[in-house]
């Protein structure tokens, strides 16, 4: 009993502090990729760099919000880490294509 | 992590707004004060008493001012440190001039900024600055600090921790768990509506609690809302920097575009010219706005590329009547005052943008908005409180059983956090009436009061509440409230004593800047000792538990 309580009390801390990672900083990284590629791909498009900021910018902080809480609901926590990560690593690699780097 | 949906938004809520509450409320406070910065500044400065001005003459005042700014300030030099390999320039060449006011500012900001000729970044450059009389052009002294606007606003979204950004970085990431804690919030209660109109204070502490919790944090849920999100679009540029970093290559391209496009020179010509009259230019962008039915004073005035042949110079126009905090730009060159352009009204995407901020700061003429700021702020600081109230009373019990100190800890960080805050500023308005008018770095020693009085308030808060771990109500907070009942009757009596504008002289002369924060000091006075008054009871029916027990 000892020792699975022992190993119950880390992982449930370990899982937490994943869920905790994966809100602030997967929906940080997620977010920079989206802003990046809003950005680019608008200026890309014709639109004025600072207008493509500033939309990009109004929509950041609701976008973040939005994956943030779902960091916390979501049942497979696997599946937040994969989308956040990877979906902010390919939108932030699209927005390098547009830079031209 | 948990069952239900409710069930990880209640994870969610109870502990990010526990951690986080501690810096929001803060943040709270002191953007509360803010909204009235320019005011708590006149109570502070008794010379700067008098009544807001506009614009003065560029040509006969405003020019010696700039030209005697030939260094940046020290706290500049010192950021100058770090953007350098190597020991720091000798000269810093003057790049642009700039003066910004509204129609709440007696005095005047003018900035200069400096290139950095040796910085990693050729975009860097720092600012010197002097806060002047704009009816005499004269210095006000540097260690005049101005309380509101120079050290309550910047601790709002900035905590004055300036190494690498890092009070902006802790307050957004507040303002997004804020936001993720009304959402939250939202979910656990069901009943939002009904929780509109329940208060029920004869009911038992915990309930009454958590009644002005959900009764604070839903009648100003769009308020809060609102502020945390555009305090974020607010520092969007230090949040995600992608213009300074991976889209920067955009960036250039897009300057110099833009400057072609506008005809308004990015890079100086390396020539000297001569500056043309400006006052001839503000002038003459005064009758283009009558001409277009908007009247109105000069908010901000910019003089790009000083002395040299590409120079421009801008003249914005106040934005008293309009949201934005400045409008209506229109474009001179600089050597000829010839015009080169008038900005086109504003895109969509941008109106939306300066609408939003521009609501935030506040800078147009709205005297029951900004009352409505206030106490928003001070609801927001209400629920943040009995948060912290409501936590602490839930587990005190439970936690003085299992001889857990995580109630204890909350509560003196709650009162660190609500009376500890209250005592710091008071003390540090109480220190700006009291210390020498020409003490050698005044402005530091008040900045001092303020943060060794928060200090000893946290350290009273922790030993004043070793009794909750035995499930009893601290008595460090009715200690704290009787301190600021004092200090807040101290100040005015103060601000009476040493500049003779007591309340009845204030109020006649119809001076609201000092009479309103004097009034208000008077009324957190009363306040803090009506709820010191009430904190005796639940010690008494301590005293007489314990009495009928032995």
């Amino acid at each position: 009993m000892n020792s699975s309580a022992a190993t119950v009390f880390p992982r449930r801390l370990v899982v937490t502090l994943s869920r905790i990672a994966a809100a602030v900083l997967g929906g940080y990284l997620f977010v920079w990729g989206l802003v990046a590629l809003t950005i680019a791909g608008l200026a890309n498009l014709g639109m004025d760099y600072d207008q493509a900021w500033m939309l990009a910018m109004l929509l950041a902080f609701l976008v973040y919000l939005v994956v943030f809480i779902w960091a916390f609901a979501a049942r497979r926590l696997g599946l937040v880490w994969i989308v956040l990560l990877g979906g902010g690593a390919a939108m932030t690699a699209g927005a390098q294509f547009f830079v031209g780097g | 992590m948990h069952q239900t949906f409710r069930q990880s938004m209640t994870w969610l809520h109870t502990w990010f707004g526990l951690v986080i509450g501690f810096i929001l409320i803060v943040v709270f406070f002191f953007g509360a004060l803010s909204v009235f910065d320019r005011e708590i500044d006149r109570w502070a400065q008794p010379a700067t008493r008098f009544a807001p001005q506009p614009m003065p003459s560029f040509d006969h005042l405003l020019r010696p001012v700039f030209e005697r700014i030939t260094e940046p300030d020290p706290d500049a030099v010192e950021l100058a440190r770090s953007m350098v390999d190597g020991p720091l320039p000798e000269k810093y060449p003057v790049m642009d001039w700039s003066a910004y006011t509204t129609h709440r500012d007696p005095v005047l900001d003018t900035y200069v900024s400096f290139d950095v000729p040796n910085a990693r970044n050729p975009d860097d450059h720092v600012h010197g600055h002097q806060t002047i009389d704009p009816r005499t052009g004269a210095q006000l002294s540097a260690g005049d600090l101005k309380i509101g606007s120079e050290f309550f606003y910047p601790l709002h979204y900035s905590l004055h921790l300036e190494w690498m950004e890092l009070g902006y970085w802790i307050v957004g990431f507040a303002a997004l768990s804020m936001l993720a804690a009304l959402v939250s919030g939202v979910v656990i209660h069901r009943k939002i509506f009904r929780e509109l109109f329940t208060f029920r204070p004869q009911k038992q502490r915990q309930r009454v609690t958590l009644d002005l919790h959900n009764l604070t944090g839903v009648v100003a849920l769009p308020f809060h809302f609102f502020f945390a999100f555009t305090g974020l679009v607010i520092f969007a540029g230090i949040y995600f920097p992608v213009s300074e970093t991976q889209l920067h290559p955009l960036v250039e391209a897009h300057e110099q575009a833009e400057a072609a496009a506008t005809g308004l020179p990015h890079d100086p010509a390396g020539v000297t010219a001569p500056l043309a009259s400006v006052d001839a230019m503000v002038s003459d962008a005064r009758r283009r706005w009558a001409a277009r039915g908007m009247g109105g004073d000069v908010g901000f005035l910019f003089v790009n590329h000083v002395g040299d042949a590409n120079g421009y110079v801008s003249i914005y126009r106040a934005g008293t009547d309009r949201i934005a905090l400045t409008g209506q730009g229109i474009h001179y060159k600089a050597s000829t005052g010839a015009l080169i352009r008038e900005d086109p009204p504003e895109t969509a995407i941008a109106s939306v943008n300066e609408f939003l901020t521009g609501l935030h700061l506040q800078h147009f003429r709205h005297w029951l908005l900004r009352f409505l700021y206030l106490f928003g702020g001070l609801a927001g600081c209400v629920c943040i409180a009995t948060g912290f109230l409501f936590f602490v009373e839930k587990r005190k019990q439970q936690h003085a059983r299992d001889g857990v100190a995580g109630a204890r800890i909350v509560d003196a960080l709650a009162i660190a956090t609500i009376t500890g805050t209250l005592i710091a500023t008071l003390s540090m308005l109480v220190a700006n009436r009291l210390l020498p008018e020409h003490l050698a770095d005044r402005d530091e020693w008040q900045r001092n009061v303020f943060w060794l009085t928060w200090l000893a308030s946290g350290i009273h808060a922790f030993w004043r509440t070793s009794v909750v771990q035995e499930g009893e109500s601290a008595p460090a907070w009715r200690e704290q409230t009787i301190l600021v009942a004092a200090l807040a009757l101290t100040a005015p009596i103060l601000n009476w004593l040493t500049t003779g504008d007591h309340l009845l002289a204030t109020l006649q002369a119809n001076y609201w800047p000092v009479a309103g924060i004097d009034l208000f000091l008077l009324a957190t006075s009363v306040t803090a000792g009506l709820v010191a008054h009430r904190l005796r009871r639940p010690a008494l029916a301590h005293t007489t538990l314990a009495a009928m027990k032995s």
